[in-house]
C-alpha cells in the first residue's frame, strides 16, 4: 500500500491549521488520505518538494516559478482555486499626486510590498515596464520587505503600502487586487485620499506544485476529490472562505508565463 | 470579462458619485442578493473609479462583471449574479405585520408569520434566534433539555408576560420609606424575623428557575422571557425583605435549620413541571396568603406596602404555575401522579420538621396582634390559626384549578410543608 500523500504548506498565518485540518478531515471522509507539514518559508517547501520530502507543495506563483526552474520544468502544477485564475495587480495613487495615467507615474514614489511578492512587488515593476516606465530611474522604489519567505501571503507589506499611499509617504503604490476588494468591502479605503489608477493584465497565482514523478494514481484522485468540494456545503464553505476561493479548478498554466519573464529579467534567484 | 448583453437585467441603482468604500458596494451586494444566477443589476456611476473597483470586487464577490461602458463621464456597468448565495439560509419573510392593541405592539398578538408555528417538540439542535428565524446552515447546534411543548407551556403565557413587565416596580422609590419610624421593640424584632424568613425563601423562588432558564428551547420563547421577570421579581423582593430589616434599627433575624431544610427540597427536583409545582403551586401559593396576612396586620406603611407589591408580583408566579400545570397534566395525566409522587416525598424528606418554628410562629403572633402584652397575644394567637385554615382553604383550591379531584388536593395541601413555601 502506498503512503497517503503529504502535502507542504506555509504557516504565513494561524488559520493555517484550522484550513488544512479541514481539508484533511473531509478529503478522509472522501476516502483519500492526505497528511500535510507546515513550512515557515516557501523556500524550505520548495527544497522539501525537490527532496520528495513532500508529494505535493501548496505553492505561490514564485514557489511554483522556482521549482519549475530548479528541475528544469520536471514539475507540475496540480489544481488551483478560481481566484488564481485572472488575479491582478492595482497601482493606487493619491488623488493629490497629480497622477491621472500610468505616464504620469514617471517621477513619484512608488510603494511596494515584499519583495518577493509577486503580486505587490515582482509583476507591478514587471507590467509597468511594458507601459514604457523605466522602474529603476523614472521611480522612486519604497519597498515594505515585510515577512520576507512568506510572499506576500500574510498582506502585512500591502496594508504598509496602502497606509504608505494614504498618509502622503508615496505617492503610488502596488497592491494584489484580492486585498484591494477587500480594503473596499471592508471600507478600510480613504476615497478622499487613495484611489485605483491602473490594473495589470491578469496572471495566474498559487497552485499545487508536485514534481513530474509523481505518479497519477496517487494524485489524480485527491486533485478529484479536492475539485468536488462544494461551496453550498457550511462546512466546507468555512474552509473555502478561509483559503480564499469558492471552488478548485484543474490548474492552468499559461498565466505564469509573465511570472517567468519577470523572474529573468529582475534578476531574481 | 466583458461579453455580450444577453443578460436578464432584474435590479438598477444610480450610484452617483458614491464610491465603492464609501457604501456603493453595500448596495451592491443587497440588490444582487435576491437575483439568481445569471440575472443582473445595472448599476449607473459618475464616479471614475467605480467601474475598476467593481471588477474587483465581482471577481472576490463571485459575480460576473458582464460588462461597462462609458459615456458623458457617467458608466454603466452591468453585472451578473454568481452561482452561489451569499448565505446558506432560506429566504426571510416579508409582509409580517402583528395586530396592534390600542396603542401597543402586546406579546398575545405577536403569533404571526413562521413565528407563530409553535412546535409540540422544539428539534435538535437548536438556536439562540427567535422562533422562525431563518437559520443559516452551518450554524452550531445548540443542545437545550427542555424541548417538549408540555413540560414548559402554560396557556395566557403572553398575557401573563405583559402584565409582569408592565407590573414593575422599583426597590429604592416605590415603598414609602420615609414614613418608617421606629416602632414597638417587640414588634420591631417580629418584623426582622419575618423579613429575614421572606427573604429566604424568595432565594429559593429565585435560584429554581434560574437553574431552568438555560435548559428551555428558544423555541418556547414566551416561558424563558416570562421566567425572566420572575428571576427579577425575586431580586426586588429580596432587596425590599432585606432592606426592611435592615432599615429601622433592628437587624436580620435568624435563618433557621428548618427553613434552610425546607427551601433545600425546593431544590431537588430535576424536571422543571415537578419543581415549578412544588415552587409555584403550592409555596407561593401559600405565600399569597401569608403575605395578604402580612399587609393586613402590618405595622407602618413601608412594611404593608412591601407586601402589597410583593403579593401583587407572587400572584402571577402563582397563576403561571396554576397554567403550566395544568397543561402537563392535560398532556400527560401522568404528570398528576409525578406531582403527587414529588409532594410525598417532601413530606417524607421534610418529616423532621413539625411546624413553621417557634421563631417564626411567634414573631407572626406578635406581629399580628401588634405587640406582647396579654391582648395582643391573645389576639395574634387567635389570628395566626386562621391563616392555616385560609392557607389550606386556598391550597385545596388552587390544586383543583390545577386539575386534581377535592380528595386528591386535600391530602397534598395537608402533606404541603408546614413552612408554607
Amino acid at each position: 500500500m502506498t503512503r497517503p500523500i503529504l502535502m507542504g504548506a506555509v504557516a504565513y498565518d494561524p488559520k493555517v491549521v484550522p484550513i488544512w485540518d479541514g481539508i484533511r478531515e473531509y478529503l478522509k471522509a472522501a476516502g483519500r488520505g492526505m497528511d500535510y507539514v507546515l513550512f515557515s518559508n516557501y523556500e524550505s517547501q520548495v527544497d522539501a518538494l525537490i527532496s520528495g520530502f513532500i508529494d505535493i507543495a501548496w505553492n505561490t506563483n514564485l514557489a511554483y516559478v522556482r521549482a519549475y526552474r530548479r528541475t528544469n520544468g520536471r514539475c507540475r502544477a496540480l489544481a488551483m482555486r478560481d481566484t488564481d485564475v485572472d488575479y491582478r495587480s492595482v497601482i493606487l495613487v493619491r488623488n493629490d499626486a497629480g497622477i491621472n495615467s500610468v505616464a504620469d507615474l514617471r517621477g513619484k514614489s512608488l510603494a511596494l510590498g515584499s519583495r518577493d511578492s509577486g503580486h505587490a512587488a515582482i509583476l507591478p515593476l514587471y507590467f509597468l515596464k511594458r507601459q514604457d516606465i523605466d522602474t529603476q530611474r523614472d521611480l522612486k522604489l519604497l519597498r515594505f520587505d515585510l515577512d520576507v519567505g512568506k510572499h506576500g501571503d500574510t498582506g502585512a507589506s500591502e496594508s504598509a503600502v496602502l497606509n504608505a499611499v494614504a498618509s502622503g509617504q508615496a505617492e503610488a503604490g502596488a497592491v494584489g487586487d484580492p486585498f484591494w476588494a477587500k480594503a473596499l468591502e471592508e471600507r478600510a479605503v480613504d476615497s478622499d485620499k487613495v484611489r485605483l489608477l491602473w490594473t495589470t493584465p491578469t496572471y495566474h497565482h498559487c497552485n499545487f506544485t508536485a514534481l513530474d514523478s509523481l505518479d497519477e494514481a496517487r494524485f489524480g484522485p485527491w486533485v478529484d476529490a479536492l475539485l468536488r468540494m462544494d461551496y453550498n456545503n457550511p462546512t466546507q464553505r468555512r474552509l473555502l472562505d478561509m483559503e480564499g476561493l469558492k471552488r478548485w479548478l484543474p490548474a492552468q498554466t499559461e498565466g505564469y508565463r509573465t511570472l517567468f519573464e519577470a523572474v529573468e529579467e529582475q534578476g531574481i534567484e | 470579462m466583458t461579453g455580450p448583453i444577453t443578460t436578464k437585467i432584474k435590479a438598477r441603482y444610480d450610484g452617483e458619485d458614491l464610491g465603492a468604500s464609501e457604501g456603493l458596494l453595500v448596495a451592491v451586494a443587497r440588490l444582487l442578493d435576491p437575483l439568481v444566477e445569471g440575472e443582473a443589476l445595472e448599476l449607473t456611476s459618475e464616479n471614475p473609479s467605480v467601474p475598476d473597483d467593481l471588477r474587483i470586487w465581482c471577481r472576490r464577490a463571485g459575480h460576473r462583471f458582464a460588462i461597462a461602458t462609458r459615456e458623458n463621464g457617467k458608466s454603466t456597468i452591468v453585472i451578473e449574479r454568481g452561482r452561489f448565495v451569499r448565505t446558506l439560509a432560506d429566504p426571510v419573510e416579508w409582509g409580517v405585520r402583528m395586530q396592534r392593541r390600542g396603542d401597543t405592539i402586546d406579546m398575545r398578538d405577536w403569533q404571526v408569520g413562521r413565528h407563530a408555528d409553535i412546535q409540540e417538540e422544539a428539534a435538535r439542535g437548536g438556536s439562540l434566534a427567535p422562533r422562525g428565524a431563518p437559520l443559516e446552515r452551518g450554524a452550531p447546534g445548540i443542545e437545550f433539555s427542555i424541548r417538549k411543548r408540555s413540560d414548559i407551556w402554560a396557556n395566557a403565557i403572553s398575557e401573563l408576560y405583559e402584565q409582569a413587565t408592565s407590573s414593575q416596580w422599583v426597590g429604592a422609590r416605590d415603598i414609602p420609606w420615609l414614613k418608617l419610624t421606629p416602632i414597638d421593640e417587640q414588634v420591631e424584632r417580629a418584623v426582622c424575623q419575618i423579613m429575614t424568613f421572606l427573604a429566604e425563601n424568595e432565594y429559593a423562588a429565585l435560584y429554581v428557575p434560574a437553574r431552568f432558564i438555560g435548559q428551555i428551547h428558544p423555541h418556547f420563547t414566551e416561558v424563558a422571557l416570562f421566567l425572566t421577570t420572575v428571576m427579577v421579581d425575586e431580586a426586588r423582593h429580596i432587596e425590599v425583605f432585606t432592606k426592611r430589616a435592615l432599615a429601622n434599627g433592628g437587624g436580620l433575624g435568624i435563618a433557621s435549620a428548618a427553613t434552610q431544610l425546607s427551601l433545600a427540597s425546593l431544590l431537588e427536583p430535576k424536571d422543571f413541571s415537578t419543581a415549578s409545582f412544588l415552587l409555584s403551586v403550592l409555596g407561593e401559593g401559600t405565600f399569597l396568603d401569608l403575605l395578604a396576612f402580612l399587609e393586613e396586620h402590618a405595622p407602618e406603611q413601608a412594611t404593608r406596602e412591601i407586601c402589597r407589591r410583593a403579593r401583587q408580583d407572587e400572584a402571577r408566579h402563582v397563576r403561571f404555575g396554576i397554567a403550566h400545570a395544568r397543561y402537563a397534566i392535560e398532556a400527560d395525566v401522568r404528570a398528576a401522579r409525578r406531582f403527587g409522587s414529588a409532594v410525598e416525598a417532601r413530606a417524607e424528606f421534610l418529616k423532621s420538621v413539625s411546624g413553621v418554628g417557634a421563631l417564626i410562629e411567634e414573631s407572626l403572633i406578635i406581629y399580628s396582634g401588634g405587640g406582647m402584652s396579654p391582648s395582643s397575644l391573645r389576639a395574634g394567637t387567635g389570628r395566626v390559626a386562621a391563616l392555616y385554615e385560609t392557607m389550606h382553604a386556598n391550597r385545596v383550591k388552587r390544586l383543583a384549578a390545577a386539575g386534581f379531584d377535592t380528595e386528591q388536593a386535600d391530602h397534598m395541601s395537608r402533606l404541603h410543608t408546614p413552612n408554607f413555601m
